[in-house]
């Protein structure tokens, strides 16, 4: 579904991503986890086609990026970082949009209001809602044409503990479907909850995946990024 | 393309901004114009010496005024709302949204401009319907064919001045600010004015419409209000191209 060659891309002031290599294939949920810089963002970005790698090949599809069709991108779902909803705009007139955009039918976004909950503010318009509420808006804007590939940014940040089951709930539908999932996260328990691999990255590299069946996640994930300053002589003041 | 159009269409109709800049542009033009007809009529010595020809009191003056504020004001307020079009998905976030999409950004683009067309048309149609109700109001009396040619032209060049703003929307979006794009349509209105000072006439595409309309289309060629949809175009083309390749690089 989603397949990253060898990607880099520097930014000025030596910031980036190097040598990225990530498959993604039908029925798997992949969470990235990392800390706040580590490139999760510019990833994604990447295999959303927002940024052109310096070096490498993003797949979508079995297809380069560049050669991607159009209309392929119907298949996808993403939300990164601001979801695509106007504040003038009413939270059902905000999904219409979302599924004009995608050439998805417009019958989804009834059943999206649905199964987000969100029948009681769907005629409310986005700037007054809250900033959980804005994030579900989101995310049924991201999944409500059931895209085969699916990919999200922080996707739980903001959404209150029911709104984060009814996220791994859509997440597992997805995949139970065939789809490819990546998410980025913060909450190393909702990934092992919600992922098949989580994938560690740091200081703008993917460096391996992380044991999400161990007792002590977190303790696990700084002695792995620990390990991988250490071996490239960052300190924590560097940091 | 026709989805882009139909989101677009809805976020300018929705929007605060798309209502003030019409009640703006229609009601204020119409406002300023009564308030000027009052103070002539009352005999206000200063009015009648800065509105020159535009202090007469009959159709001509009243499209002659009609023609000026258009030309500058139409430019700042059309700029305004092409500004805000294209600079608020970087504001307000939402660029992020409008890539990995089956509808291209330059897609997008080209609605943003086509629903800007349609609402310039129809700003400057509403403006024409205003000026002839002042106009009966004000007890000038049935147009004749004169005076009909003379609201075709105001109504003319209303679309002329929305097209030479166009290129508002390229600077708003290679600034990524609303304020960049607003910088940009005053940026025209003083090449304009300097173009007019200079003396370069109807070869100063931005301010030929003005001067055409102001002339009752004698001092203006064909081919020079032709460079003036030009540049409407080279902006709208240049605009459509940044989309196309846009990146969101820091």
């Amino acid at each position: 579904m989603l397949r990253l060659d060898g990607v880099s891309l520097a930014f000025g002031g030596g910031d980036g991503v190097h040598d990225l290599t990530l498959s993604v294939a039908a029925g798997e949920v992949v969470a990235l986890v990392g800390l706040n810089g580590a490139g999760k963002s510019t990833l994604m970005r990447l295999a959303l086609g927002m940024l052109r790698p310096t070096h490498g090949a993003v797949h979508l599809f079995g297809v380069p990026l560049a050669a991607t069709p159009a209309r392929s991108w119907s298949r996808v779902g993403a939300l990164i970082e601001v979801p695509l909803a106007y504040p003038e705009l009413t939270t059902r007139e905000n999904l219409h949009v979302a599924a004009l955009l995608r050439h998805a039918d417009p019958r989804c976004v009834e059943r999206s209001l649905g199964e987000w909950q969100l029948g009681p503010v769907a005629d409310r318009r986005f700037r007054r809602l809250s900033l959980g509420t804005r994030q579900r808006v989101g995310l049924a804007a991201a999944l409500q044409h059931e895209p085969d590939l699916v990919i999200l940014d922080e996707p739980s940040n903001a959404l209150d503990p029911a709104s984060v089951i009814l996220l791994r709930e859509q997440l597992a539908r997805r995949a139970g479907a065939g789809g490819a999932v990546v998410v980025s996260s913060h909450h190393l328990d909702e990934v092992a909850r919600t992922a098949d691999r989580t994938v560690l990255m740091n200081r703008g590299r993917l460096i391996g995946e992380l044991d999400t069946a161990g007792q002590d996640l977190e303790r696990e994930f700084f002695a792995r990024i620990h390990d991988d300053d250490r071996r490239a002589g960052v300190t924590a003041a560097a940091r | 393309m026709n989805a882009a159009v139909r989101v677009e269409a809805v976020k300018l109709r929705r929007s605060p901004v798309g209502v003030v800049a019409t009640m703006a542009l229609v009601g204020g033009t119409l406002a300023l114009l009564a308030g000027i007809t009052a103070a002539v009529a009352g005999g206000d010595a200063a009015v009648i010496a800065k509105a020159g020809a535009a202090a007469s009191l009959d159709w001509e003056g009243m499209l002659l005024g009609a023609g000026q504020v258009t030309a500058a004001g139409g430019m700042l307020g059309f700029g305004a709302v092409l500004s805000w079009t294209f600079a608020r998905e970087f504001t307000d976030g939402t660029i992020t949204g409008l890539f990995a999409l089956p509808v291209t950004r330059g897609r997008i683009a080209l609605a943003k401009l086509t629903v800007y067309g349609a609402w310039v048309v129809a700003v400057s149609g509403l403006l024409t319907l205003g000026l002839l109700g002042l106009g009966l109001a004000l007890g000038y009396g049935t147009p004749d064919t004169t005076v009909w040619d003379a609201v075709a032209r105001q109504c003319v060049l209303g679309v002329l001045t929305g097209i030479t703003t166009v290129p508002a929307a390229l600077v708003a979006t290679a600034t990524r600010s609303l304020l960049g794009g607003v910088g940009g349509a005053i940026g025209l209105v003083v090449l304009a004015q300097v173009g007019a000072l200079a003396g370069a006439g109807g070869w100063m595409p931005l301010a030929a419409p003005a001067l055409w309309a102001a002339s009752g289309g004698t001092a203006v060629t064909g081919a020079q209000l032709t460079l003036t949809v030009a540049v409407g175009a080279v902006g709208a083309l240049a605009t459509w191209w940044t989309w196309s390749r846009l990146t969101l690089r820091r």
